[in-house]
């Protein structure tokens, strides 16, 4: 018999508190995270315009990642926080 | 503590343990917990992983690196492990951890080359008395197989991407097609007879330190000139080459890798690395008009983009010139290097043994 070591890493599990989901969006701030990926900007502000348009949000205002591959820097979270109700944000090709 | 010593840490191995009947009953079993790049691995037992920890003079609970974008620490126990598992000697850790020093490096920048579609491999480039200790190929057969630090160095790095840090195809690596060097892709650069100062000179390093170069990294591109003996003449073949490459508008860095032929000829015209640099970024650009033509910018062509020229990276210095590849042959290499601009960067580390 011969004992192996495992070679992977167990990820020690963090709790994530989210934010509870608004019922609604009427009235709300919406903060888009534009990923610098090309067309995400408009991809992005047409989301925020049907928010606009069909679900009564207040308004939009959107950020630029430095890059897409890197999280969103501090200013945009601090920002968002201060500024925001909801954010939309993804990515893709 | 030098290299090869058998002495034992003191602190012990904290990894979960798994029994198999035989070597290879174990070889199996790491096969079947998706532990492998597709190759059979060396089973990593207890003293196997402390010879390798020994021989680099660390600590199994001691971090080598903090991937940030994933929250893992790199501790050099799992190192260990996926060395061993690779088939590296002991005497290979300490170059193993400087690469993954340089992976864990916030201007390398991990998520990207990590997890990108665009498949990067980690191009390695070791110099330094460490390279000649370990028998790193700097010359025939440079990106090929035949030597075991070249083949097992780049593969405990791939491993640990794929075992610690989460990138395993489909899942957490995203690459759409990938390449062969995504299994090792580790050269030295041939000190012994190159004329220019090396790598790590350039960036900083002493002749006598031994330094890891890792760039997130396409495949080796090769180019063929046998009818000029002139520098110009050479670089004028490479630098049209390279001009369409990569996505054409924007890699961070090239490597350029000169063979033993073309950098005889390059440096009996008196060119230094700073000159093949400044002839190719200069003769590497394209007009806006034709990346607009090709659909590598957006938009139609517009009036004057036949006269606006767009560099291939920001600046001469984000072209690394490497002196290796066999003696014989008039061909040498570009290898673009991954992603965007700002998006990552070449990072070179010290080794320490």
């Amino acid at each position: 018999m011969i004992e192996i070591l495992d070679p992977t890493v167990e990820i020690a599990a963090r709790s994530i508190a989210f934010v509870p989901r608004p019922a609604s969006l009427a009235g709300k701030r919406v903060g888009l995270i534009e990923n610098t990926k090309f067309n995400s900007d408009r991809l992005l502000q047409k989301i925020g315009d049907i928010l606009q348009a069909e679900y009564g949000a207040a308004g939009t205002r959107m950020w630029r990642k430095r890059n897409a591959s890197v999280p969103a820097h501090e200013e945009i979270v601090r920002e968002l926080r201060e500024s925001c109700d909801v954010m939309v944000a993804g990515i893709g090709d | 503590m030098p290299a090869g010593s058998t002495a034992v840490s003191s602190v012990a191995l904290s990894s979960p343990r798994h029994v198999a009947r035989d070597e290879g009953d174990a070889i199996e079993l790491c096969f079947a917990r998706g532990w492998t790049d597709g190759l059979p691995v060396i089973p990593p037992t207890p003293a196997r992983v402390e010879a390798m920890l020994a021989a680099a003079g660390l600590d199994p609970q001691q971090q080598v690196a903090y991937i940030a974008h994933r929250a893992v620490p790199v501790t050099a126990e799992k190192v260990a492990i996926n060395a061993v598992m690779a088939g590296c000697r002991p005497e290979y850790m300490p170059v193993v951890v400087a690469a993954v020093e340089g992976i864990g490096d916030p201007r390398w920048s991990y998520h990207g080359p990590g997890t990108s579609t665009a498949g990067a491999g980690v191009l390695i480039i070791v110099n330094g008395p460490i390279a000649r200790d370990l028998d790193v190929n700097s010359g025939d057969n440079l990106f090929g197989p035949g030597w075991r630090a070249n083949a097992t160095i780049g593969r405990a790095v791939r491993l640990i991407m794929r075992n610690v840090c989460g990138s395993r195809p489909g899942t957490l690596d995203r690459a759409t097609l990938g390449h062969p060097g995504r299994l090792s892709y580790v050269i030295a650069e041939n000190e012994a007879e190159s004329p220019w100062p090396p790598l790590h000179v350039e960036r900083g390093f002493s002749p006598e330190q031994s330094a890891v170069t890792v760039m997130a990294a396409e495949g080796p591109r090769q180019f063929y000139n046998q009818l000029s003996s002139t520098a110009e003449g050479v670089l004028a073949t490479l630098a049209d080459d390279m001009r369409i490459s990569g996505t054409g508008a924007g890699q961070p860095q090239y490597a350029v890798v000169l063979a033993g032929e073309h950098m005889r000829t390059i440096a009996a015209d008196g060119w230094t690395k700073r000159d093949v640099r400044a002839f190719l970024f200069e003769r590497t650009q394209n007009s806006v008009a034709h990346l607009r033509r090709t659909h590598r910018m957006a938009g139609p062509v517009q009036p004057g983009d036949a006269a606006l020229r767009r560099p291939l990276v920001e600046s001469p210095d984000d072209i690394l010139v490497v002196a290796a590849g066999g003696r014989a042959g008039a061909f040498s290499c570009y290898i673009p290097g991954w992603g965007g601009k700002r998006s990552t960067e070449a990072v070179t580390k010290e080794v320490k043994r």
